[in-house]
């Protein structure tokens, strides 16, 4: 397993530095012009030039994006003040150091996610196995209805909806708004209720269809037929034999959702007003904020990354067929 | 100047007006008739000089305003500057007037709207001397900062010393280039501000005691009193200046201090207890704390301000508009228009023609004929948006011509396609190749079918190019672009053309990121600018200003006057002394209070 963790690292430490240089060369093919943005009304080329060497983007790609990866190991020293490792640099837009950024949007991003992940997983999981367990009647019927319907819903319209119908028309629920656990852990619980069912309806739809899929398939395996056959209860059969087959690939995705989720939901921050890191990395691109987009990319990255990595563990705890070779 | 938040170039207008500077304006509101005979409220009023008495606080009281409560305010984007040196966006100017007084600034009339140039931190607009060439201001006594520590000349001196430093980029550059040269060579007479010691000679700028600052200047300079009222020029403490440090934590002057800034997510302002009331003719200290949220899109503010429930009674936003989706909504419900205010802005929207590639007149002509307004101002929101223009300087500048329509936009809404038809014909370009760009924004990507359609029927092929919405205006900048029909908006500084005329038509401005879009360079109209620029009384230069402009769109025809804009918002049944900001186009946060 150590040798299996350390290999899967360093090989994440690389595709990481070939993100962040894959990142930084493209912004530059962009038509962009990040000096445009503090230029003023009347700009004219004198100033552009003035806030290109004011950035750092005088200097030829190459030594820029030097002295950002080595910015990030061992720190750096900017106009505004030093910048302590891990330094993505400052933020182009508000000279906002990036990392304390990222750390600040982190928590919304993190509570929205699990939050969210909770919901999906408990709910969407257990209405796929009441549809497996059930199959073919008018409850699988009906669950399978409901999955196909989620699944052709999306954030921005349902959650707009929920908008106006439970907050601003019935006013049941409050306005989505991400209060701190730490500080007010009911707050912050009806703050990020709505978001927690809305992005979980998309999610829930493919977790149960998934769930039932890979149980009915299950279900029909050999071994799952020789312990019926060796008199095991349908519970235990359902339970040890086919729940336990079914469930590597369910874990497989939800740890690709999740990692994905950390790095920000960004439609559901948009439609919500959350300002997590989904938010922050599309607010960058549209603003040309290139170290707070590296930041960005880099932090969402490593989340998929690490849980692809968590997940392949995991899977050799799962399927004792599994060996980390 | 661009409407586009993230261009940075959406400033103040205001209107020069008669007398010693008067302004008026006299839209009556309404792109078409009927719009018109229902829109009272959008009159523009113009704005006048104050006198020493009016610069004497305090504000008159608002009647029914009590003190206490919070005010939540909805914005869709972020502050980027709170230092007053770089501010220079609409959401910006507006929100440094709760903490940031300059040497002068503007009155709003609770009752009437109307806007007077008073004395803020000075005791009047200010005192000229020498043919214009020498301008005084006295501070006024009971001047303090947030802690405490007395407001001196020294302060003033700093905050206008500090604009020479190479870190500040952003702000309005009048006043330095007035006194040290033109473009960025005003740098050269400081280098890197007064952070090393280093102050500008008293030939320049000069503070002889505690309470004066004396300006020099080496030609007159009649629009000093509108310049000084820009946000840079204010007071900064040379020891709480940290450099970009100051950016998150300016120290304020006015009623209101900064309590916590988190960059991107919100700002809260409470009250400076070291502000005195009687110093300040503007500003009132009613509410306890404005907490300024940002992400807020116009959809999100205008469903929560519509819907008027729990703490979003006690909500407002500064300058979001209301959602052009939900504004037959909002007309529909009597509440809801009765907290609202619709207002002309002083921005005007055109369609810039690329000079540099559509050389031929009578077909820029033929594109100005053809260009549908009406179509056009609709996927902007309709009449609650904007009014139809006729002409490149809106109805908030003096002198600006209700009647003035050279290509008949009211009468033809839709583009007078059989006249730009017979030009084209006339000018043996029929079938003639438009590169039409635009921003891959909704309204922007609406309006192009319009756009697209009406072209093509007086006889244009049309090719069109969506530009990402965050480069647009770096690409349509570009003097080189390959495009030959673009959006962009322009707003005066303060009510002088002064502050439009040039920027957009002169020939000196034809390069990269200039606002000179349509690369005009006309050595008629330019000769005309240097010509106006020397008239030394401002109330006979501003209806020249206006005149040029007339004759820049009739003669050269290097845009397409679209929409002047309009503001249509909305605020909480629970909060009172809602006004208009005319020179910032904005709602006025000085005398809000909550119920």
């Amino acid at each position: 397993m150590l040798r299996f963790l350390i290999r899967r690292s360093l090989g994440a430490v690389v595709i990481l530095v070939l993100i962040s240089a894959i990142t930084f060369f493209l912004f530059f093919a962009l038509p962009a012009d990040p000096a445009r943005l503090a230029c003023g009304k009347n700009c004219d080329p004198a100033s552009l030039a003035l806030i290109n060497e004011n950035l750092g983007l005088d200097k030829p790609i190459p030594v820029q994006y030097g002295e950002f990866m080595v910015g990030i190991v061992a720190g750096r020293d900017f106009p505004v003040g030093h910048c302590d490792a891990p330094c993505f640099g400052y933020s182009f837009v508000n000279q906002e150091p990036v990392w304390p950024t990222i750390v600040d949007r982190f928590p919304t991003t993190l509570s929205l996610a699990l939050g969210a992940a909770v919901v999906f997983l408990a709910v969407g999981v257990g209405l796929g196995m009441i549809a497996a367990w059930r199959r073919g009647t008018w409850i699988d019927k009906l669950f399978s209805s409901l999955s196909l319907l989620g699944q052709s819903l999306q954030v921005y319209f349902v959650g707009v909806l929920c908008l106006a119908w439970f907050v601003s028309g019935l006013s049941i629920m409050e306005q989505p708004a991400y209060h701190p656990i730490t500080e007010n852990p009911a707050r912050w619980f009806s703050g990020m209720l709505l978001p927690w069912l809305v992005l979980s309806l998309i999610f829930m739809a493919n977790y149960s269809r998934m769930t039932r899929s890979q149980l009915v398939e299950q279900l029909h395996e050999d071994h799952v037929r020789t312990a019926r056959a060796k008199g095991l209860s349908g519970r235990t059969v359902f339970f040890r034999y086919a729940w336990r087959g079914a469930i590597a690939p369910i874990v497989t995705i939800f740890g690709m959702d999740l990692g994905s989720l950390l790095g920000g939901a960004m439609i559901t921050e948009y439609t919500f007003t959350l300002h997590g890191v989904g938010r922050l990395a599309v607010d960058s691109v549209r603003l040309t904020d290139l170290p707070m987009l590296m930041g960005v990319m880099l932090i969402s990255s490593a989340a998929i990354v690490v849980f692809t990595i968590v997940v392949d563990a995991l899977y050799a705890v799962i399927d004792p067929r599994v060996r980390l070779a | 100047m661009t409407v586009n938040r993230t261009s940075k170039v959406r400033t103040c207008a205001i209107a020069l007006a008669a007398g010693a500077l008067v302004l008026t304006a006299c839209s009556e509101g309404g792109g078409s008739g009927s719009d018109r005979s229902t829109e009272p409220t959008m009159e523009a009023h113009g704005i006048t000089l104050g006198s020493a008495a009016d610069s004497t606080g305090p504000a008159k009281e608002v009647p029914g305003a009590k003190k206490g409560g919070t005010v939540r305010v909805l914005q869709r984007d972020a502050y980027e500057y709170l230092d007053p040196g770089q501010i220079y966006v609409t959401d910006e100017l507006i929100m440094q007037t709760v903490y940031n007084r300059t040497l002068t600034n503007y009155q709003v009339d609770d009752k009437t709207g109307k806007t007077k140039l008073v004395g803020d931190l000075a005791t009047d607009i200010g005192r000229s001397s020498d043919g214009g060439r020498t301008w005084t201001y006295t501070l006024k006594d009971g001047l303090k900062f947030e802690d405490g520590t007395p407001i001196t000349s020294r302060d003033v001196r700093h905050s206008i010393e500090r604009l020479y430093a190479k870190y500040q980029t952003n702000g309005p550059l009048y006043l330095q280039q007035w006194l040290s040269g033109e473009g960025q060579t005003f740098r050269k007479a400081l280098p890197d501000g007064p952070y090393g010691g280093d102050h500008l000679p008293a030939s320049v700028l000069d503070t002889p005691d505690d309470k004066t600052i004396v300006f020099h200047f080496d030609q007159p300079r009649a629009e000093v009193p509108f310049a000084v009222a820009m946000p840079n020029i204010g007071a900064v403490p040379p020891g709480k200046d940290k450099k970009e440090g100051y950016n998150k934590a300016p120290v304020a002057s006015g009623p209101y201090k900064v309590a916590d800034f988190k960059p991107g997510k919100g700002i809260t302002f409470v009250r400076n207890e070291h502000w005195d009331p009687k110093t300040d003719p503007i500003r009132h200290q009613y509410v306890d704390r404005f907490e300024v949220s940002f992400g807020h899109q116009w959809m999100d503010s205008t469903r929560r301000l519509l819907a008027d429930q729990g703490a979003d009674k006690r909500a407002m936003t500064w300058n979001n508009a209301v959602d052009p989706a939900q504004i037959s909504t909002v007309l529909k419900d009597k509440e809801a228009m009765a907290r609202s205010l619709t207002r002309t802005q002083p921005y005007v929207d055109v369609v810039s023609i690329n000079t540099s590639r559509v050389k031929n007149k009578k077909v820029r002509e033929a594109l100005a004929w053809a260009f549908p307004n009406g179509q056009y101002l609709q996927q902007y929101g309709g009449p609650k948006a904007g009014e139809i223009a006729g002409s490149l300087v809106g109805p908030t500048l003096k002198g600006h011509n209700r009647d003035f329509d050279p290509f008949q936009k009211r009468k033809y809404p839709g583009g007078n396609i059989k006249k730009a038809k017979e030009l084209l014909k006339e000018a043996g370009k029929e079938g003639y190749r438009i590169v039409y760009a635009y921003g891959n924004d909704k309204p922007a990507q609406d309006a192009s079918v319009v756009v697209v359609r009406a072209l093509e029927a007086a006889g244009f092929t049309v090719e069109k190019k969506e530009l990402d919405r965050g480069t647009y205006y770096t690409q349509i900048g570009k003097v080189n672009n390959t495009y030959d029909l673009y959006r962009s908006s322009w707003s005066a500084d303060w009510p002088s053309g002064s502050t439009v005329v040039p920027p957009v038509y002169s020939g000196k401005n034809v390069h990269d990121s200039s606002p000179n879009y349509s690369h005009l360079n006309s050595p008629t109209i330019n000769k005309e600018i240097e010509r106006i620029e020397r008239i030394e009384d401002l109330d006979k230069a501003a209806p020249e200003w206006v005149k040029l402009a007339e004759r820049v769109l009739t003669e050269e025809i290097p845009q397409v006057p679209v929409f002047y804009n309009r503001l249509f918002t909305l605020w909480g049944s629970g909060i009172g002394g809602v006004k208009f900001h005319e020179p910032y186009g904005a709602v006025d946060p000085t005398a809000v209070f909550v119920r």
